[in-house]
Order: C-alpha cells, then sequence, then structure tokens
C-alpha cells in the first residue's frame, strides 16, 4: 500500500484528489490545510508521495516543501500549480520538487502523474 | 459541467469556501476603504483570495468565474508589485465590488442548478482599463484592444515575468560525450517549458554542458513550441548513453523520447552558457521568482485572519446537525418515557432513580452540546450590512457611518437564517427614511454624517438584536395619518399610546414613504420583519423620539427547539406553558373573583387586576372544574402586559421538545394561541401555548 499526503489550503481542493485518486493500492493518508501541519505530518506518516499546492496561508507549499526535503531529502513532493505561477514552479524545481501539476487538472493526468512519480 | 468526477459534496465545498472567500475580501475591502487605501497586507490577501477562487473554480470548468478572477488577481499583482500612487481607490472598490457581484451572481446560478453563462467580458475590460490607467499608460480600450477576449492564453500576461535559469559552468574532462535528446510531452500537461526545465535540472550535475531548442523556457511562446515540436537538449557530459536515458526516461508526462549519441561536438560551441531568459518588459530587473518569493516570506509569520479551515475545524452540513438535534430530542422524550413510566408509579426504587440521575444529567448536557453546536455568531450577518450601508450611503449621498456592537453573540444557526433579511430591510430602512441628509442634518444642528448601530447582546433566553438611527424619528402625526387613510385604526386615536401607534407600522398594508426608492419602499413593509421574526418565536419592538432617531429591538430566542415548560391538564387535555412566560401560579380565593356587566371575569392579585382566560372554554374541552377555587391559575406575562389562565391543575416542570403542529392542521384552520406541541413522557401529545397569541386574543 502507497502512501500519499495531501496539503491545501481548500477543502475544495482536498476533495477534489480524493475523487480523483482511485487507485486500489493508494492511501490517502493526511490531508493538511497548510504548509506547517503538511511538514508536521510528513514527518509521522512518511508518504511516499505528496501534493502540495504552492499558494496557501500559514506556510507556502515551497516552504513546506523545503522543510521535507531537508527531513527526508528522498520525499516525492508533486506541486500543484496555476498558471502565473511559472516563477514559484522553478523555485519549487530547484528546491526538489519532483514534478508538479497544472491546475485545472484532469482526473487521468492526476493519476498518471502519481502512479509515474511512484513508479507503478 | 462535463466533467465525470465532479459531485455534490465538492461542488457544495467549492460554493461555500468562495462565497466565505468573497465575504472575507468584502470585509478587508470596506475596512480599508474607509482608511482610503489599501494596505500591503489586504492586497497581498485579496490577491491570494483571487488567486485561489480562480484555481477552483477553473476546476470546476465555471470559466466565466475563473477568467474574472484572474483578472482582479492581475489587477492586484500589479497594485503589490508596482505600489502605483495614483489609484482612486474608491474606483477600485466599486469595480472589485462589481466583481465580486458578478461572481455572486454566478455562483448563486450553479447553487440553482444553472448554467453559470454571465459574460465577464465588459468587466473584465474596465479591470484592464484601470489597470493601465494605474500603470500610467493609455487608458482607452481601442489602445488596450483586449475587448471580448476571454482566453488567458491569448492574453498579453500583464506580470512581468521574468527569472534567471542559470547554469555554472564547470570545468570540462576529457572523457566527453554529446547527445542529443528530443522529448514530446502529454498534449496538455500544462506548463511544458517549466517541465522542460525541470528535465534539464533532474540531468543537473550529469551534465557538463548543455544547450536547448527552444532556447527561452519561460515563454509562454515555447511552452506551446514545445507542445508541438517537442523540446530537443543538446549535453556534453562524462556519463555514459544508458546513465542518461535512465534519467531522461523518467521525466513525467513523457510521451516520446529519443536520445541519440550527436556528430558535431561543436554543436555546444560558443553558447553562452549564463542564459538569463526575459519576457516581455526587459526593461525590468525585478525576477518573478524573487517576487512571488518575497510574497511567501510575507505569508509566512504572520497572523492571517481568513476562513482557512483549521485542522482542529470541520464543517458540517446543517441538515446532519438537524437530524442530531431531532434525535436529542426524540431522547428527550424517550427518557421522559422511561422515568416517569406509570409502571413505576408507587415503587420505591433507589438504584434505579441513582440511574435515572444520572441518565437524565447525561442527557441535558448532551442536549446543551448540540445546541453549542448550532451556536454561530452573529458576525458574518452583521458585516454583510456595511455593504449594504456603503453603497446606499452613495447611491443616497448619505454619509452615514455603521457601528457593531456585539457582534460575537451567539444564536442558533437556524434563527440567523431566519433574521437575515428582517435585519437587511431594517438597516435600509434606517438609511432610507431614518437619517436626513446632510443639509438638514445640519439645520437641525447635528452631525454631519449620520451613524447607525446594530447591537446584539444576550437578555435572558433572548438574544436581543438591536438597530438604531440617529436620524428624524418616527413622525407621530404622519403615522396617524396614514393609518387612518389605510383604515388601520383599531381604536381611538386619543386612546393610543406611543407604543401602540409606532406598532401600527408593523401592520401588512402600511407605508409611510410617499415615493418608492430604490432600496426600500417597495412595497415590502414591515410586516415582513415581523413576520420573519415570529416565525422563530422572537418579537419586535420600536421606539423612537422625534429628532433624535428610532431604536427598533428584535428579541429572538436563542434556541427552537428545547424549551422548558410547565404542563397543566385542562379535562383529559394537556397543554405546556414556557416556563420563562410564567410568573406565579397560586389557587384563587372566591372573594377576588370580579365579574363586570360584560361578564368578563378578572382577578385582583395584591391590589391589580388581570383578565382570567378559561382554557376550557377557548378550546371547548370538556372538564369537571369550571369554578375557580377547584382549579389554579397561571399568571404569564408578555411584553409587559399579563393573563392569568385558568387550568385543572399543574402537572410539573419538564423540558419539552418543541414540534411544529401537522400540516394538515395548519391547513384546516389557524388556531390562535398555539405555537407547537410536544410529546410527555406518559406518551400523551401537549398542546404548547403561545403566551403572546393568548394576550393578544
Amino acid at each position: 500500500m502507497k502512501k500519499l499526503l495531501i496539503v491545501d489550503d481548500e477543502a475544495f481542493m482536498r476533495l477534489t484528489i480524493r475523487n480523483m485518486m482511485n487507485h486500489y493500492d493508494i492511501e490517502i493518508v493526511g490531508e493538511a490545510a497548510n504548509g506547517v501541519i503538511g511538514v508536521e505530518m510528513y514527518k509521522e506518516f512518511r508518504p511516499d508521495v505528496v501534493t502540495m499546492d504552492i499558494t496557501m496561508p500559514e506556510m507556502t507549499g515551497i516552504e513546506a516543501l523545503k522543510k521535507i526535503k531537508a527531513f527526508d531529502p528522498q520525499a516525492k513532493v508533486i506541486m500543484l500549480s496555476s498558471l502565473g505561477e511559472e516563477g514559484m514552479v522553478i523555485e519549487a524545481i530547484r528546491s526538489g520538487a519532483k514534478t508538479f501539476i497544472v491546475k485545472p487538472f484532469k482526473e487521468k493526468f492526476f493519476n498518471q502523474i502519481i502512479y509515474d512519480v511512484l513508479g507503478i | 459541467m462535463s466533467n465525470g468526477f465532479v459531485n455534490e459534496p465538492m461542488l457544495d465545498l467549492f460554493i461555500f469556501e468562495s462565497m466565505q472567500l468573497i465575504e472575507q475580501m468584502e470585509s478587508l475591502i470596506i475596512a480599508n476603504e474607509r482608511s482610503g487605501f489599501y494596505t500591503s497586507d489586504a492586497i497581498n490577501e485579496i490577491f491570494r483570495i483571487m488567486h485561489t477562487i480562480k484555481g477552483s473554480s477553473a476546476m470546476m470548468l465555471f470559466n466565466t468565474i475563473s477568467t474574472l478572477a484572474h483578472s482582479m488577481e492581475d489587477l492586484f499583482f500589479v497594485l503589490r508589485e508596482d505600489k502605483p500612487q495614483n489609484v482612486d481607490y474608491t474606483d477600485l472598490s466599486d469595480l472589485v465590488f462589481e466583481g465580486l457581484d458578478f461572481i455572486k451572481v454566478e455562483i448563486h446560478k450553479i447553487r440553482n442548478g444553472d448554467e453559470a453563462d454571465g459574460n465577464p467580458s465588459e468587466l473584465i475590460n474596465s479591470l484592464r482599463v484601470f489597470q493601465a490607467s494605474i500603470k500610467g499608460q493609455d487608458s482607452s480600450p481601442e489602445a488596450m484592444n483586449f475587448a471580448g477576449q476571454t482566453d488567458s492564453h491569448e492574453n498579453p500576461s500583464p506580470e512581468k515575468q521574468q527569472y534567471y535559469i542559470s547554469k555554472v559552468s564547470r570545468e570540462t574532462t576529457s572523457l566527453q560525450n554529446t547527445f542529443q535528446a528530443t522529448l514530446r510531452f502529454e498534449p496538455d500537461c500544462g506548463m511544458e517549458n517549466l517541465r522542460a526545465f525541470g528535465v534539464v535540472n533532474d540531468l543537473g550535475d550529469l551534465m557538463e554542458e548543455y544547450y536547448h531548442v527552444p532556447e527561452d523556457l519561460d515563454h509562454e511562446d515555447s511552452a506551446r513550441a514545445i507542445g508541438e515540436q517537442g523540446f530537443t537538449l543538446f549535453l556534453k557530459t562524462d556519463r555514459s548513453w544508458e546513465e542518461i536515458h535512465r534519467v531522461l526516461i523518467q521525466t513525467i508526462y513523457l510521451k516520446d523520447l529519443q536520445l541519440t549519441q550527436a556528430q558535431n561536438s561543436d554543436l555546444l560551441n560558443n553558447q553562452d552558457l549564463e542564459r538569463k531568459i526575459l519576457l516581455e518588459d526587459s526593461s525590468d530587473k525585478v525576477s518573478d521568482s524573487s517576487n512571488r518569493d518575497r510574497v511567501t516570506r510575507d505569508f509566512e509569520g504572520k497572523e492571517i485572519h481568513s476562513a482557512v479551515t483549521q485542522q482542529s475545524i470541520i464543517n458540517v452540513s446543517v441538515a446532519k446537525l438537524d437530524q442530531l438535534m431531532d434525535l436529542v430530542g426524540e431522547m428527550v422524550i424517550a427518557e421522559a418515557m422511561v422515568i416517569q413510566n406509570p409502571d413505576l408509579n408507587g415503587l420505591e426504587l433507589d438504584n434505579f432513580q441513582k440511574a435515572a440521575r444520572q441518565l437524565r444529567k447525561i442527557t441535558s448536557e448532551m442536549q446543551d452540546m448540540v445546541m453549542a453546536i448550532r451556536m454561530v455568531p452573529l458576525t458574518a450577518t452583521f458585516h454583510k450590512m456595511h455593504r449594504i450601508v456603503r453603497d446606499m450611503g452613495k447611491k443616497l449621498g448619505k454619509e452615514v457611518q455603521l457601528e457593531i456592537i456585539g457582534e460575537e453573540t451567539e444564536v442558533d444557526k437556524n434563527i440567523i437564517e431566519h433574521i437575515s433579511d428582517p435585519l437587511m430591510h431594517l438597516v435600509r430602512n434606517a438609511l432610507d427614511h431614518g437619517i436626513e441628509s446632510a443639509e438638514d442634518r445640519q439645520a437641525k444642528g447635528k452631525v454631519q454624517g449620520g451613524t447607525i448601530s446594530l447591537e446584539a447582546k444576550n437578555a435572558g433566553s433572548d438574544v436581543l438584536v438591536i438597530v438604531k438611527d440617529d436620524g428624524k424619528g418616527l413622525s407621530k402625526d404622519r403615522i396617524l395619518k396614514k393609518a387612518r387613510e389605510n383604515g388601520l385604526l383599531y381604536k381611538s386615536e386619543g386612546d393610543m399610546t406611543d407604543k401602540e401607534i409606532f406598532n401600527l407600522i408593523f401592520l401588512p398594508g402600511f407605508s409611510t414613504k410617499d415615493s418608492v426608492s430604490e432600496f426600500s419602499g417597495r412595497g415590502v413593509g414591515m410586516d415582513v420583519v415581523t413576520k420573519n421574526i415570529e416565525t422563530v418565536g422572537g418579537s419586535v419592538s420600536i421606539a423612537s423620539t422625534l429628532d433624535k432617531g428610532t431604536t427598533i429591538t428584535l428579541a429572538i430566542p436563542l434556541t427552537l427547539a428545547i424549551i422548558d415548560g410547565m404542563n397543566i391538564k385542562v379535562g383529559n387535555s394537556r397543554y405546556t406553558i414556557p416556563i420563562i412566560s410564567i410568573k406565579e401560579s397560586f389557587r384563587p380565593k372566591e372573594e377576588d373573583i370580579i365579574t363586570d356587566p360584560d361578564s368578563h371575569e378578572m382577578i385582583m392579585v395584591r391590589g391589580r387586576c388581570y383578565p382570567i382566560l378559561r382554557l376550557h372554554e377557548l378550546y371547548g374541552v370538556k372538564t369537571e372544574i369550571i369554578d375557580f377555587v377547584d382549579g389554579i391559575i397561571i399568571m404569564v406575562e408578555h411584553d409587559k402586559k399579563s393573563l392569568c389562565v385558568f387550568a385543572d391543575e399543574l402537572l410539573g416542570q419538564q423540558q419539552v421538545v418543541v414540534k411544529a403542529l401537522p400540516e394538515y392542521i395548519q391547513r384546516l384552520k389557524k388556531i390562535s394561541g398555539l405555537t407547537g406541541c410536544t410529546l410527555l413522557g406518559d406518551g400523551s401529545i401537549s398542546l404548547i401555548l403561545d403566551t403572546a397569541g393568548l394576550i393578544s386574543l
């Protein structure tokens, strides 16, 4: 069973991801509403993959990514970005994000990216 | 909605969160507008809100909302980055409010299951014109040439996107291979240019030197070019083909990869390895990435009073809470059925009594808890009024300030829904009819700006919501004149107290304003306010002083569902009187009873005379007890008026669950003096008396 952690300030996006994620072998181990909780949850659950929103209050996705990478350099983090965030995406990639997905995205793309990152 | 995965809860969440964000943004704007400019915190916050709405509406395929939100986001991006000085913040607020209204209308359509088909292009255009004006550019629409464009890809991005993608040249080693890699990504995967950047980044240290086509990786055009022609990378490395291939093949969304050993090793020569990539405006030296980063830091460590869902808070649908409430109600009844079970009569059951006490304690705690869960502060309801006061004040040319006191007071969620409209009506009335124009105020020697205050406070089992204005007050003469015209006078004018005169305006068909204005006086009178408040068991009272102002007080019960009641018996029927309205109960003495020539029965209590109401007569119940001395008198009070109710006997005090009278009875006829019914412990039905209704009989 692979573990997925969702970090997003919008309950709507978290639900969207939950609904899209339909692989029998992937379990959503946690949903964090901001970067701070996201980092805590990463340490607790050690997920195999994280989806991370970029723009969030309290702690942005980039900061959370850096903290997670500092804790676990092998962490696989997928950034959720929207158009207009190119600069942030570049920083995320530099900081060790595995890849990114552009909102709005379709179910197929989302699953593919997760499978690709997990190598399943 | 063509999205297969979209389901109801997602839509609900989208609507809920978006509306919350919009509300938050409105109050931000109102708060900032007052000070004449927007703080940078507010601009950041608004930017973030618009960004979020843009993203989630795009996910839901509500393009009208997302394009508009995108434009607003752009505008606030400029405000944030350029910090322009020549901004007319009033215009800005108007513009943003218009935009929010548009989004609200669209969301409303979505909620009703309609297509969100509004056309935001006009609004987007105004936003762009405004944006151009603050940047000091030619703001005529022709010059902008943006009209009608809604696809964000087609719009020249107003953000100066510019970032540096640099690569430090490494010392070359002797063992070198030169490869040419061509990658194609899945169509529609988005931001292909940055995916290419990701590839370059992944290879990172493996490469000694590299060069790629297209050269500019941060241009939207190159995203399209890569989408169409693929991304070609020439690289020099000391690694083997297999190693490079292994890295490249892991690229996410990779559709096709060609990796070949290049013949011409000079390919990379003369390529500047420090590549600075610019977009449209090359004079701007601020890199986008550092800009966004700065915002990132701004956000950090700062308390953001936002509607962000925190981990310790969950959103529950009201329907579920209603169900829980009903269940607790059933439990209260079941508890009474067990504890007051007739089978137990006359038995000495110490252990049972102990257990019963415990059960009662837990039930009542649970009840309190369920009630507490349903309590919502009036904050949002009150803050909505800011917008109304602002918009109306502007339209009517009146300078009005809204004061809010006690917004943290909590009431039941259901009640909030019922008082929101009446409150809006009262505030509109106060602004339209109450507050005078600036000249009139000056002539009267009042301060030029009027004040409307909204106050909420707890008083016993009621919450008082007070709407107060310092306007011209109610004119008794005009009210009486109007009432005469409309035939609403129910007793001679001379006999009426001030209160009774003022209360005339609550009667249906009463409206003193001669001219109908845009905001109030469209035939919807104060009677609607009364009706709404009475639905939740509340009452409205009014006080006014000429030229000083008017105060309207809404008294609303804290909760609807469970009340403390006194059960009484008349013949075979049971009635329940809310404890809160009972003053006293006593067995009357023959000599205190007075009967007037019209055979109205009254009773003298401590030198004062009170009318008596025989319940058995009112509801036609057969009973043996018709002499006052055999029964009991319960004195009830409402709104400073008292009445003595005559019944057979008291059965005892108990918490009862208020149920509405069955619909077929309500349809049949209106029974005065009843608010509902309840189930007693022995399974019998008790009718709950409405004190106010009884007194006005």
